[in-house]
Parts: C-alpha cells; sequence; structure tokens
C-alpha cells in the first residue's frame, strides 16, 4: 500500500507568528527583517507585502526603496523555534513520524500506519489543521499524497490558503500541467538549463529520456526523471520527541561577526549545556553548531566527541573548531544554537589512584566553579573569556 | 410507482480508500491505495466521494475518476466544507460556482448520482439557516440533491413539502438513538431518487470526536433485514432510483453490511455473503 504523506505548511510562518504577537499588523504590508545592519536582507514578508514587490532575500535597503511605509519588524528565531515546538507536539498526537523543518512552518507527516487509530489520512490533515488554527492561531496549508515531493508540490499550488489531496496513483497526471518551478529540489540553475531547451512545464519536460536527461544533468538526471513523474521514496524522517539532546540558544540584539563576542558567547552557551550534563549525570557524544545570519540563511556543522564529555573546556575545544567550520560567510550572524547529542552516561570507572592530570584539574576545577555558583549564582564565578565585549540577547 | 423491480438501485459504501479493507479482506493482500477504486467497481454500483466534502473538486481529477469506471458505475458527492460546516457569508456564492465546476466531469458523463448536502448537528432549523439553505439550494438548482440533516428540529412537515416540492431527496439516516440526532425514518422527497445512509448506531462512540470509533458499527442480520423490508414495501415503490449508503468504514464493517443489504434485497437469505459476490440489481 502506498504511503499516506500530510505535508502542513504555515505561509509566511516568521509573519503569522509576529501578528500573532501584534494582531494591529495583521492583514498589513510587513517586513520581517533586521534593522541597523548595512547588509541586512528581508528575511520573510507578508502577502501584502509580496504584492508591492518585495521579496525574500531581497536586500532592505531596496525593500525600503520599494516602499518606505511598510513596517518592519527583527526577527526572534526564539519565538519561531517556540512556535514549532507547539505545532510539533499537537502532531505527535497522531504520528511519530513527523519531519520539520528549521522553525519555518512546514511539517511532514506519514500517517499510512496511523489510519485504523486515527481514520483517513485527509481527516486527520483537518483536524491538525483545526487545532493549529484554535490552539495556536496558526492557519497552516494543508495536503495529502504519497509522496513527500507530491504533497510540497501540492500546498505550493495553493498557497497562501487552502487544501489539496492528491489520490493515489494520480500524481502523474496532477503534477503534468504544472510548471517546472514548482518541483521541489530543482534548482535556480536547473530550471535555467530546462528553460534552455524550451521546457518550462512537467509535461514537456518528460518528453525527455533519462539518456537525454543525463546530457545536461549528469547524475542528477535520474533524480530529475524520478521528481517531474511524481516519484519521491525518500522516508519522513522519524523524529524522536524523547530524543537524547540538549541544546542552547542565543539571540544577538545586533547582529554580529565579532570573533570574540561569538567566541565568548558560544563558551556561555556550553557552560549552561555542561551544568545541566552534569546535574544529570550524563556526557555528551555528539555535538552540532547552527548559525543563522541577518539575511535568513544558516550554516550547521557538526563533530563527534571522543570520549563523550561534560567538560566545559573540553567541549568549547571542539566547538571553537566547528564555529570556524560553519561560519562561512561574511553576513553578520543574528542567532547562535549549540546542540548536544548522543547523551550517554559516562562510561569511564575513575581509577582509585589516579594521577593528577590536565584534565583531571579542569574537572576538579568545573565542579568547584558549581558548587559556587549553586551557592552564589552563575556571576559569582566567570571564565576570563566571558568577562569580554557584549552579549545582550534580545 | 408501484413496482419496486422498475426501481433502480444503487449500492456502495462512503469513501472506498481505506487501508483497513485490506485487513478485514475486502480488498486482496497487497492491493494499491491507486488500485482500490478497480477492485472496488467490481462490487458495488455507486460511492460516495467524501474527499469533496475537504476540498472543493476540481475538474481534471473528476474528469480522470470517471474514466476508470463503468458506464453504469454512479458518484455521489459530499458538498464542500466551505457550504455546509464552515460558511463564509460573503463567498459561498463563488464556492458553489467553483463547486459546479468542479462537478463539470460528472455531470457531463452521466455519472453523478446526487449531490450530497450534508449539514452538521448545530445547524438547527432557525431562522438564519433555513435562509441559507433555501439560498443554497437555489444557487445549486439544476443538480440532483440530497440533503442530510443531523439534527432533530428539521422533522417538519413544511420541511418534507418543501423538499417535496423541489424534487430535492431526503436523506434517511441510520444513527444511534441519541436526544437531538435525526431520528430514523423512511421518507421519499423525490420521486427520482430516494437516498439512506447507514452510519451505525454507535452511541457511545458517536460524539467522541474519533471517525474510528464514531463509525465503528457492525449491524445485525436482523436490523438489515428490517430495512431490506422497508426499503422493499416503502422506498421501492416511491421512487425511480435509490442510493443506498454505508458510512460504518472501520474495519471493513460497511462493505461487508452493504453486500449483506444487497443479498437480503435480492431474498439471498441464507449464507454468508462473498466479497465477490455478484451486485447488481
Amino acid at each position: 500500500m502506498e504511503r499516506a504523506v500530510i505535508h502542513l505548511n504555515i505561509a509566511d510562518f516568521a509573519v503569522a507568528v509576529e501578528t500573532n504577537r501584534s494582531p494591529s499588523l495583521r492583514g498589513r504590508p510587513l517586513i520581517i527583517a533586521p534593522q541597523g545592519s548595512p547588509r541586512a536582507v528581508v528575511y520573510d514578508m507578508s502577502d501584502q507585502a509580496y504584492q508591492e514587490g518585495i521579496r525574500k532575500g531581497m536586500p532592505l535597503t531596496l525593500a525600503n526603496r520599494l516602499n518606505r511605509n511598510i513596517p518592519i519588524l527583527a526577527p526572534g528565531f526564539n519565538r519561531y523555534e517556540q512556535a514549532m515546538k507547539g505545532l510539533l507536539k499537537e502532531s505527535f498526537a497522531f504520528t511519530p513520524l513527523v519531519e520539520y523543518g528549521s522553525s519555518d512552518g512546514h511539517l511532514f507527516l506519514d500517517v499510512t500506519s496511523s489510519g485504523r487509530l486515527f481514520g483517513p489520512s485527509a481527516d486527520v490533515a483537518f483536524r491538525l489543521k483545526k487545532t493549529f488554527k484554535s490552539a495556536f492561531n496558526l492557519d497552516p496549508i494543508w495536503s495529502v499524497a504519497t509522496s513527500k515531493l507530491v504533497a510540497k508540490v501540492a500546498t505550493r499550488l495553493v498557497k497562501p490558503l487552502g487544501e489539496y489531496i492528491v489520490a493515489p496513483g494520480d500524481e502523474e497526471a496532477f503534477l503534468a500541467p504544472l510548471p517546472l518551478h514548482l518541483i521541489p529540489g530543482l534548482t535556480t540553475a536547473d530550471l535555467n538549463r530546462l528553460r534552455e531547451f524550451n521546457l518550462f512545464s512537467v509535461s514537456e519536460a518528460r518528453r525527455l529520456t533519462l539518456e537525454q536527461l543525463k546530457i545536461p544533468f549528469l547524475q542528477k538526471a535520474p533524480l530529475i526523471y524520478d521528481w517531474i513523474r511524481g516519484m519521491d521514496p525518500s522516508p519522513v524522517r522519524a523524529f524522536s520527541e524523547t530524543a537524547s539532546t540538549l541544546s542552547a540558544d542565543h539571540e544577538f540584539s545586533d547582529d554580529t561577526n565579532h570573533a570574540g563576542i561569538l567566541r565568548k558567547t558560544l563558551y556561555l552557551m556550553i557552560e549552561q549545556i555542561c551544568k545541566r550534563l552534569r546535574e544529570k549525570n550524563l556526557h555528551s557524544s555528539g555535538t552540532k553548531l547552527i548559525l543563522s545570519y541577518s539575511d535568513g540563511l544558516q550554516s550547521a556543522s557538526t563533530a563527534k566527541l571522543s570520549p563523550s564529555t561534560s567538560n566545559d573546556t573540553a567541549l568549547f575545544k571542539k566547538c571553537a573548531l566547528l564555529l570556524d567550520k560553519a561560519w562561512t560567510r561574511r553576513v553578520r550572524i543574528r542567532h547562535m544554537r549549540l546542540i548536544c547529542e548522543k547523551l550517554c552516561p559516562p562510561m569511564v570507572q575513575a581509577d582509585l589512584f589516579s594521577p593528577e592530570t590536565k584534565e583531571t584539574k579542569q574537572a576538579a576545577l568545573i565542579r568547584a566553579m558549581d558548587r559556587i555558583r549553586n551557592r552564589f549564582g552563575h556571576a559569582a564565578v566567570q571564565t576570563g573569556l566571558t568577562l569580554t565585549g557584549d552579549t545582550t540577547s534580545s | 410507482m408501484e413496482d419496486p423491480g422498475a426501481c433502480r438501485l444503487y449500492t456502495g459504501t462512503s469513501g472506498y480508500s481505506y487501508g483497513e479493507w485490506i485487513d478485514s479482506g475486502f480488498y486482496p493482500d497487497g492491493t494499491h491505495s491507486s488500485n482500490m477504486l478497480d477492485c472496488y467497481i467490481k462490487v458495488f454500483q455507486a460511492v460516495e466521494l467524501n474527499y469533496t466534502w475537504y476540498q472543493m473538486p476540481k475538474a481534471p481529477a473528476m474528469e480522470r475518476m470517471c474514466e476508470k469506471v463503468p458506464e453504469h458505475f454512479k458518484f455521489s458527492a459530499k458538498l464542500t466544507r466551505t457550504l455546509t460546516h464552515e460558511i463564509q457569508k460573503n463567498l459561498w456564492q463563488k464556492e458553489v460556482l467553483a463547486f459546479r465546476h468542479g462537478m463539470e466531469p460528472l455531470i457531463r458523463a452521466g455519472k453523478l448520482l446526487c449531490i450530497l448536502i450534508q449539514l452538521p448537528p448545530y445547524f438547527e432549523r432557525s431562522a438564519d439557516f433555513r435562509h441559507y439553505l433555501a439560498a443554497l439550494l437555489d444557487e445549486l438548482s439544476g443538480l440532483p440533491l440530497a440533503v442530510e440533516f443531523r439534527h432533530d428540529s428539521w422533522v417538519n412537515d413544511k420541511v418534507f413539502s418543501e423538499l417535496e416540492r423541489r424534487r430535492i431527496t431526503l436523506v434517511n439516516v441510520d444513527e444511534p438513538d441519541l436526544p437531538g440526532l435525526f431520528p430514523r425514518l423512511c421518507a421519499v422527497t423525490n420521486p427520482d431518487l430516494f437516498y439512506i445512509r447507514f452510519h451505525g448506531r454507535n452511541a457511545g462512540g458517536w460524539r467522541s470526536g474519533s471517525m474510528q470509533k464514531q463509525f465503528d458499527y457492525d449491524y445485525a442480520d436482523q436490523e438489515l433485514k428490517e430495512w431490506a423490508e422497508r426499503v422493499k414495501t416503502e422506498l421501492m415503490l416511491e421512487a425511480a432510483a435509490g442510493g443506498i449508503f454505508f458510512n460504518n468504514h472501520v474495519r471493513g464493517q460497511a462493505p461487508k453490511n452493504a453486500l449483506r443489504l444487497m443479498d437480503l434485497l435480492l431474498k439471498k437469505d441464507g449464507g454468508k455473503t462473498p466479497w465477490n459476490a455478484p451486485s447488481f440489481i
């Protein structure tokens, strides 16, 4: 039996979250973008602003020139993340197979196996839509199809409001008349290449055989061949709600590309996570750093921690390298997220008569700092690194 | 009409694409969702389209559906929720136009049994709702219509007379005997078509908010026998055609009960209905 995949998409997610906080902005043009940054670009905009010609990724200076009267709000990544958490919680009530974007209002649910419990997939999608609306005042577009690709095309088709059910077996016919730019996975370069061949719609592109597609697209050809036929076997990646991760976030009040401030912030986040790890008597075996830039783009980097650790200094040593690896752009950074994953109990049994090493000294120092902080507060004792610069969070 | 043999019956279920019908044995093992309609049409002569309640029907999809079914097969399409449950004052007329457009292929192909207007339980016989219903029926005029009430305030001679005047079918519902619900009737308001919907009598699950509980009911043979008798002696005598649909889809009970009722109508009282039983009446 084919899969039943639901796609829920809250159009202009950031705008929807912000207008829930300030209802007076609803129904009006609105831009979400960082201010005070010379190279800031539009992170999100309302449909009304879109009608005015504002686009995502457009330099804010240009957006201002197009219409100076549109209000601009600074993005609140933490708020978007919180809103996503709420949506996820409701979604998990129907299936553990929920895949979601990073605070972008997109959710995929695989409800193939939960039909016996919750009924037809269209009904589940409809119930979730109603729940999102009543509990969070967020009104998603929804679609039901047999794959993520077809479900995503369906929601793109009805954006900004509506629903679409693509019946199993109807995928090819559904996609046939659509323009190629609606197919997820096709990049601007791919579309330009197809345009060079005068191919604008899915049905036109289908006339090419796989061999013909291989000439311009090489290894990507088989993928494109399948996509335009509605074939997408990629699974809805399960996310375990109880996944063993700990995370810390920091949003800079002023976007920054000051290395000192970034390193200091990173260290503070590490202190925060490691303290929680030590309280739970856990170690982390993996870590991930996600940087969100002023323009809304993100970059990430991951590393294994071997041996696993809950030591601030050891983790910082790894994460400082991660920061260098993830920080690939000159654009200022708005938000930083550190995730420690694969949590496990400390594996090594301490030796009875272990010699004093640098590591044991560090561990003892951190234990002493923990005791002082527990008694007198976090600011009672600080490392030198965290004393420089300003990391005021918003 | 006095000869029940002159009445053409269209029996089926509310929806046909249910994975659990494979487990129950109605669809063969390994049946893909895309092949379920092919299997379904070998057994039944009609189906209620539920998905048109969730989303506005799209003409191309309807056209493709028409091509998959034999000539005698009929569809009953539920009116979209934006016209029954989520009515927007200034927009609903536009929605009717969109719905009519979506139905066009079915009408053209002569495969539309009727449009099923299923009204919500809170749709009482108040002045506002009466006016809306009258306006809605006007906008949908020219289409074969069947109205299903879920509130007992509509049990009224004036309502039935008006439906008769408009030649609109009143849906006879079989649902739990709960206060406020539309009662089990056996009425014909349109000589062209009578209509019965079997929702099951699961009183405990009816207001649970879960379709899997609400429509989880297996009709007893005696209950179906009583209905078969009423269909033959009352409904079939008064209408040229009849639509009989089972909505108790959970665990494949709907097709099982539908086939049993068909057997009873054909007077095949003994034995259990095989899934591939010949069904044409």
